[in-house]
């Protein structure tokens, strides 16, 4: 058995492998999180239920509009039904993996548990953003998949291996951009003190990647794709499946995605500066 | 001196309390508010996209403009939020200090709803002024000063059902130890069914006997109705008469509940 006592390798400080310890890491927070879910398996039960509730009830807008007209610039009510379903996997993901962790901005910075998160030998902003894990919220990804299969197949589409991993890349491109949209209005707490209200922003604003990007007027259309950036989350995804989209706007959410991530640890660090500790 | 007088006078109280209380947070009302007409913009913007597009719909571009213009306003002048935090009070067993004090723990709460919207209203009234603005062309605007009047009426008796279908559901606490899940499908069922999400205008036929007498069309969409759309007299009367009927039922279906739950009621920690 080893203990603390016995001689151990000396820590690799490369950056590989500093990336490689906050994997696995996350890897920890993964497994500690569904051991904490079978504890609460009721809440398992009402997130699985409202969730479904709540997805069929956000089908409602779509199935409506499309009962008034066939199509609406290029989209059949078939791709806009999918398309609700890429937006309930992504808005899942979303839940599960960076909700729990953005809603906490305000306590870590108001009562100083930021303290304990510098102190630890790990990037802070990695613990900030990705400690916490929503198990439960899984489930509204499961029924989005089925959601989504459901609109390709009534559209008759039937998406080559190519098209798939197009639009693997974009959502993750446009999970990306998200989480670095939020986190920037979350930091935002440095300099705010409180930035609950701005979780409600985020998710009033996201609502519009249900409807395809070409609904809305073309200013709009910029601002969606590039402010605030959940095209690339809904949009493009469901348009590189059915197949007419090149490897242009791939491109284009790769490169924003790491313009993204640059600018957000910028922020991180500038906003760093500014704190003081809110105990002590 | 009498109980109403007496209670209004606390009311009165209170409310200039919490707003003298509330303003310090008057930086996140206007943040609150900017996220509340985010999902109106975005309906208002593909409703018109369909418009445009050649969609059949039974409503004009100038009552669903005028619909999600005034929707914001609405949604946010007949909400209420307190049932989570209420079914803690009972809970937790906060209910107890407020027993034997001069006013009913409800009365606090009627000054937070009160407060809170008199500052929401600041940040929301320029917001909606400036979307009005951007959409002046296609907004129908009644010349009547009358409708206007019907419109602020038909707000209050919503405000008045919101708070007490709130109040329900947070009365089950005396019962159950988690309402969550109820609130939260409280919140999503009237999302749909007032109006909030699409105008009830737009849905299908064979739902219109259902969807146009249920409660929840009297929490949002009549209100909005008096002013987008094209209710005849008869309509209007008829809508506030069945308004003013939810309003009462579920006051005095909330009055009994919340007695029992009084008496049911055994503090946590007493």
């Amino acid at each position: 058995m080893n203990t603390f006592a016995a001689e151990r390798r000396p820590l690799d400080r490369s950056w590989w492998h500093l990336q490689w310890r906050h994997v696995q890491l996350w890897r920890r927070f993964l497994a500690q999180a569904v051991v904490r879910e079978t504890h609460y398996r009721a809440h398992f039960l009402t997130t699985l239920l409202v969730g479904l509730v709540q997805l069929g009830l956000g089908i409602v807008p779509t199935l409506l509009l499309f009962g008034f007209t066939t199509e609406v610039h290029g989209w059949s009510r078939a791709e806009a039904i999918a398309l609700v379903g890429a937006f309930q996997i992504v808005t899942g993901l979303m839940a599960t993996f960076i909700a729990p962790n953005l809603n906490r901005m305000t306590t870590y910075l108001t009562e100083g548990e930021l303290d304990v998160v510098l102190l630890r030998p790990v990037s802070s902003q990695f613990y900030l953003t990705l400690r916490w894990i929503n198990v439960a919220e899984l489930s509204n990804v499961a029924s989005g998949i089925v959601v989504l299969v459901i609109g390709l197949t009534q559209a008759g589409i039937a998406p080559g291996p190519g098209q798939v991993v197009k639009a693997v890349v974009l959502a993750g491109c446009g999970l990306v951009l998200l989480t670095a949209a939020w986190s920037a209005m979350s930091f935002l707490a440095f300099w705010l003190q409180s930035v609950n209200p701005i979780g409600a922003v985020y998710l009033n604003l996201v609502e519009a990647g249900r409807y395809p990007l070409a609904f809305f007027p073309v200013a709009v259309r910029t601002f969606l794709t590039f402010a605030f950036p959940v095209a690339f989350a809904t949009t493009f995804p469901v348009q590189a499946l059915s197949g007419d989209l090149g490897w242009s706007p791939v491109a284009l959410g790769v490169g924003l995605a790491i313009v993204a991530l640059v600018l957000i640890r910028l922020l991180w660090r500038r906003g760093l500066r500014t704190y003081a500790s809110a105990s002590s | 001196m009498n109980t109403a007088v007496r209670n209004l006078r606390v009311l009165r109280r209170m409310t200039a309390a919490e707003i003298a209380q509330q303003s310090v947070y008057r930086g996140a009302w206007i943040i609150f508010m900017l996220a509340n007409i985010c999902v109106p913009i975005i309906s208002l913007l593909i409703w018109r996209t369909a418009l445009a597009n050649g969609a059949q719909l039974p409503i004009d571009e100038q009552y669903v403009t005028t619909y999600f213009v005034l929707l914001g306003f609405v949604t946010m002048a007949t909400s209420s939020w307190m049932a989570p935090f209420l079914a803690n009070d009972i809970r937790l067993g906060k209910l107890s200090s407020w027993m034997i004090r001069p006013a009913s723990l409800l009365v606090r709460w009627v000054s937070n709803n009160l407060s809170e919207k008199f500052l929401k209203l600041f940040a929301l009234v320029p917001m909606i002024g400036i979307v009005w603005w951007t959409f002046r062309d296609s907004m129908n605007i009644p010349a009547s000063p009358g409708r206007w009047l019907l419109f602020l009426v038909s707000i209050v008796f919503g405000a008045i059902l919101v708070f007490t279908i709130d109040l329900l559901i947070a009365a089950l606490a005396f019962w159950m130890d988690d309402v969550s899940a109820l609130v939260q499908a409280r919140v999503i069922i009237a999302s749909v069914l007032s109006g909030a999400v699409v105008p009830l205008a737009l849905m299908p036929e064979w739902s219109r006997g259902f969807v146009d007498h249920q409660p929840f069309r009297y929490t949002v969409s009549f209100p909005v109705e008096i002013v987008a759309g094209d209710l005849s007299g008869h309509d209007l009367v008829a809508g506030l008469g069945i308004q003013l009927g939810y309003v009462v039922v579920a006051g005095v279906i909330a009055r009994l509940v919340w007695a029992a739950g009084i008496r049911a009621y055994s503090a946590v920690g007493a």
